[in-house]
């Protein structure tokens, strides 16, 4: 005789919990945790790198490199003047909370302001697994079409902060600005939205004092608010 | 492709739960893969099929439910299905509302059988030497 048990467990549960107590991690030792995701070649290791040098002078800052292979990435941040580690996924296609809780043994975090998580370059697995990170910041480029947040509805909905790069390149594309707010918004009508360009450095100012104002919240002990 | 890593948190579940209840035989595991879970629901289905057909239990049955996105109004509490690429409330053009359905892939149940006869798996029947 079948008999049916009932379970409704979310099958993530072990990563949540996982999540959770990075969060915690976090929020005791008063460092803002921020948890970067793009498609591959976005720019989420040229706006680190801009960070790292225009805000070393006044915070002290440490990145978590998250790629398939090579350490390219972290050489890239070392290089710009911070300390980063590499994890290499192998076929992964995010990181998980796991990784970046066996990472935290390479940092002294009641030594740091802030720490940047930068993901596997995907928009997809990224947006699913909660890394403790008080927010989540998602990048387009304009070179990569408009329509990016309606293509990855999940991770522009869940973002807390939207980064639109390259935006020094917006005459030679066909990039619609207003198109590309228009699809933001009716996923996320709330996320602050920075338009900059890591190559000139127009814009950056704002992501600084984002990254300066949510830093201070965190040493404040403010709690995440996760979605 | 992290269906794989998917399927396997789902079969470490099956498994706890299935060695809470020795000598039940499994027959069928109940996903529900909401809309925005991150789940394909047939390649998670591929990659569980591959765990399953490697352990004694190779005749279960895998079902995985899409759950459409549901979101709730938090202006009006109206609750409604949205296209996916705006998420306005269509009663009182709101835009403040909550995912309330659709992001989550969850175990729901298992289904098992008690048997009389032999209670361990094909391979593993064990003998009482009292």
């Amino acid at each position: 005789m079948a008999q049916r048990i009932r379970l409704a467990k979310r099958v993530v549960a072990e990563s949540d919990r996982l999540a959770a107590r990075l969060a915690e991690t976090f929020q005791r030792a008063g460092v803002f945790v921020a948890n970067l995701m793009s498609s591959p070649g976005s720019g989420k290791t040229s706006l680190l790198e801009e960070t790292a040098r225009r805000l070393a002078p006044e915070l002290r800052m440490a990145v978590i490199e998250g790629d398939l292979a090579t350490d390219r990435d972290a050489q890239r941040i070392r290089k710009a003047g911070i300390p980063a580690y590499q994890i290499n996924t192998g076929g992964g296609c995010h990181l998980s909370a796991r990784q970046i809780l066996d990472a935290l043994d390479r940092f002294d975090l009641a030594a740091l302001d802030v720490l940047f998580i930068e993901n596997v370059g995907n928009l997809i697995c990224p947006a699913e697994f909660d890394l403790g990170e008080r927010r989540r910041v998602v990048l387009a480029s304009t070179p990569e079409g408009d329509d990016k947040p309606i293509k990855y509805p999940v991770a522009f909905n869940k973002a807390d902060c939207i980064v639109l790069n390259k935006i020094d390149l917006l005459a030679a594309t066909n990039f619609s600005r207003d198109a590309f707010l228009g699809f933001v918004r009716g996923l996320n009508p709330a996320a602050p939205l920075i338009e900059l360009s890591c190559r000139t450095g127009e814009g950056l100012d704002a992501w600084l004092d984002y990254v300066r104002a949510e830093r201070r919240a965190a040493a404040a002990g403010a709690p995440r608010t996760p979605k | 492709m992290h269906e794989v890593a998917l399927a396997q948190a789902v079969w470490r579940q099956v498994g706890a739960e299935m060695a809470r209840r020795p000598g039940a035989r499994l027959a069928a595991i109940r996903l529900v893969a909401g809309r925005w879970s991150g789940a394909d629901p047939e390649s998670l289905e591929f990659a569980l099929r591959l765990l399953v057909n490697e352990s004694a239990w190779s005749k279960v049955a895998i079902h995985i439910r899409p759950l459409p996105l549901g979101l709730t109004c938090k202006t009006c509490g109206h609750a409604f299905e949205p296209p996916e690429t705006l998420l306005a409330c269509p009663a009182c053009g709101g835009r403040d509302v909550e995912v309330t359905q659709g992001r989550d892939l969850y175990l729901e149940s298992l289904e098992i059988e008690e048997s009389d006869g032999p209670t361990h798996p094909p391979g593993q029947t064990r003998r009482c030497r009292k």
